[in-house]
């Protein structure tokens, strides 16, 4: 049995309560939820997708058309939004921004600024922000508001064109997976010997 | 079949060794936990794509989808049709991970996800908890049962528990050792801090929760979260630190299983007669227990892969609240024959393959 420090444990658990604080600065910017789909299937129409949220003071209800937005096709997004206590709708401009939501673009700080696709009144209940991507990808429309003096930022994911099936980190945790699976496979045997083999040792 | 001739010392003439066999199937009990985990990871993998299904039936979306979106759509729909006549509402039956998720309709929650929400809520609420009974009932008889055949975490772990064997080869010092009961200052600090925080403080660092959320949102959501990096800290620390080390010494989930398994009615123990004390079951073990002198405490997840492993058949399953107390040396073993060699006497064993 190896001979155990004192120093050893501590420094174990400051190294796991680094990790735990790293991971709880890490913040989700999504809006999460299933999305709905509304229209009938005699629509000609191309179908929306929809999410509801609740922020601060406002239930708020974002829709894209189209639901599967396509490089160099016009979309829009629609933003509805109402106090949760009475049902009275926002009044105050809305400033919609994009950024990329790219793994390149996002987590590694590649990503260019984000940009100001317009500011918005209310029109009908309704703020409508039209969209023209020129490539696929992943993004975030920011809608930013404030009312009362409080910032309100809802950020919403936008996907443009096909996702690509792996990304660079799917990549790389498929291949360390795969990497596993191969050693004890083919490994198997003299995996074996060695853990009885230490198992006397021990 | 074989016979052979040693000396007595607590053999009885009257009761053969076949008597105490095991029952011939345990020994295949460990194929079964890794096909049970193998079955519960690829269940967080295909829940998500039938997640994304959904959304693109509900959608309509089908004639605007991408060639890679129609094969998804396209696959799911061939697993899924058998089963579900709507799936755009059908397929609700079986969604969330092992934290939480529905089955069929029934609604199943971790009983640590129990523990560390009514912290947070400082309330008991009892449809919630409802939810862990049958976990809660599974881990009284079983004992830590669901780290070692559910968690989706350990189907990684131990995958990786044989990578850090293999680096041992090489001169890695991969099996440093801790004090067990720093998993239980874990747990506590996670309720104390979730009482205080008003937050759910183990879904942070609770690796099968971090993983089945980390799955759910790379597959259905095409990103990462910091529980992945947390994860791979994780396998980081197993692979070249202490092997399993998580789940030995600082899991909160293990910890709670292990209290609650304490005195569990189904374990392994040790056949004295049979075993040679060749130190396999030892060997092989995943949480560095003592099967060799029925050893096994709080700690162990029948896993069985110290009965598979055994060659003397010497390991079997039980039905008792307590391991049995050191039982000496293996009837069968040198030391045992060299501290009997006094006796002259000599009987027949048989059936010892």
């Amino acid at each position: 049995m190896n001979k155990m420090t004192i120093t050893t444990p501590i420094l174990s658990a400051l190294l796991l309560c680094t990790v735990t604080l790293f991971s709880s600065l890490t913040y989700a910017h999504h809006v999460l939820g299933r999305p709905s789909y509304s229209l009938n299937e005699d629509s000609n129409t191309p179908p929306s997708m929809a999410i509801e949220t609740q922020i601060g003071e406002y239930f708020v209800t974002y829709m894209v058309f189209p639901a599967f937005p396509k490089p160099n096709e016009p979309g829009r997004v629609n933003i509805y939004a109402t106090r949760i206590d009475n049902g009275a709708m926002l009044d105050q401009a809305i400033t919609f921004t994009v950024r990329d939501d790219t793994f390149w673009g996002e987590s590694i700080g590649g990503a260019t600024e984000p940009e100001v696709i317009g500011q918005q009144h209310i029109d009908d209940g309704v703020y409508r922000q039209g969209f023209l991507f020129k490539s696929r990808g992943s993004y975030i429309i920011r809608a930013y508001f404030e009312k009362n003096g409080e910032p309100y930022e809802l950020d919403f994911p936008l996907q443009v064109g096909a996702a690509s099936p792996v990304g660079p980190i799917g990549a790389a945790v498929g291949f360390i997976f795969f990497l596993l699976l191969m050693i004890n496979i083919v490994q198997r045997k003299r995996i074996a010997r060695t853990k009885i083999q230490q198992g006397h040792t021990a | 079949m074989m016979e052979k001739e040693f000396a007595p010392a607590g053999l009885s003439k009257q009761k053969p060794i076949t008597a105490s066999k095991p029952f011939a199937l345990y020994r295949h009990l460990n194929k079964l936990r890794w096909l049970s985990l193998a079955v519960v990871f690829l269940m967080l993998i295909l829940i998500p794509l039938l997640s994304i299904y959904q959304h693109y039936v509900a959608a309509q979306g089908y004639n605007h989808l991408s060639p890679s979106q129609t094969l998804l759509y396209d696959t799911m729909e061939f697993i899924s049709a058998p089963f579900v006549d709507a799936p755009e509402h059908d397929l609700d039956a079986i969604k969330g991970t092992t934290w939480s998720g529905q089955l069929f309709g029934v609604k199943l929650s971790d009983p640590l996800a129990i523990v560390g929400q009514s912290a947070a809520s400082l309330k008991l609420y009892w449809p919630l908890i409802l939810t862990a009974v049958i976990p809660l009932l599974a881990t009284l008889i079983f004992g830590r049962f669901f780290c070692g055949w559910i968690c989706p975490a350990t189907f990684i772990y131990e995958l990786n528990s044989n990578l850090s064997v293999y680096l041992s080869r090489f001169g890695i010092k991969n099996n440093r050792r801790f004090h067990k009961n720093i998993k239980y200052l874990v747990l506590a600090l996670g309720i104390g801090i979730s009482a205080y925080t008003g937050t759910l403080a183990f879904a942070s660092i609770y690796p099968p929760a971090v993983l089945g959320r980390e799955l759910y949102f790379s597959i259905a959501l095409s990103g990462f979260g910091g529980g992945t990096l947390f994860f791979i800290l994780t396998l980081g620390f197993d692979t070249f630190v202490s092997r399993r080390g998580i789940c030995r010494y600082f899991c909160p989930g293990g910890a709670l299983y292990s209290l609650l398994g304490r005195y569990r009615v189904v374990r392994v123990k040790r056949l004295v007669e049979p075993c040679n004390d060749c130190n396999k079951c030892n060997a092989v073990c995943e949480f560095d227990l003592d099967p060799m002198r029925d050893n096994f405490g709080a700690e162990c997840n029948n896993c069985t892969a110290c009965i598979s492993v055994c060659p003397k058949s010497a390991m079997s399953l039980t039905l008792s609240i307590s391991d049995q107390p050191n039982q000496g040396p293996g009837h069968q073993s040198r030391q045992y024959r060299q501290q009997n060699s006094d006796h002259n006497e000599t009987i027949q064993v048989k059936n010892i393959s």
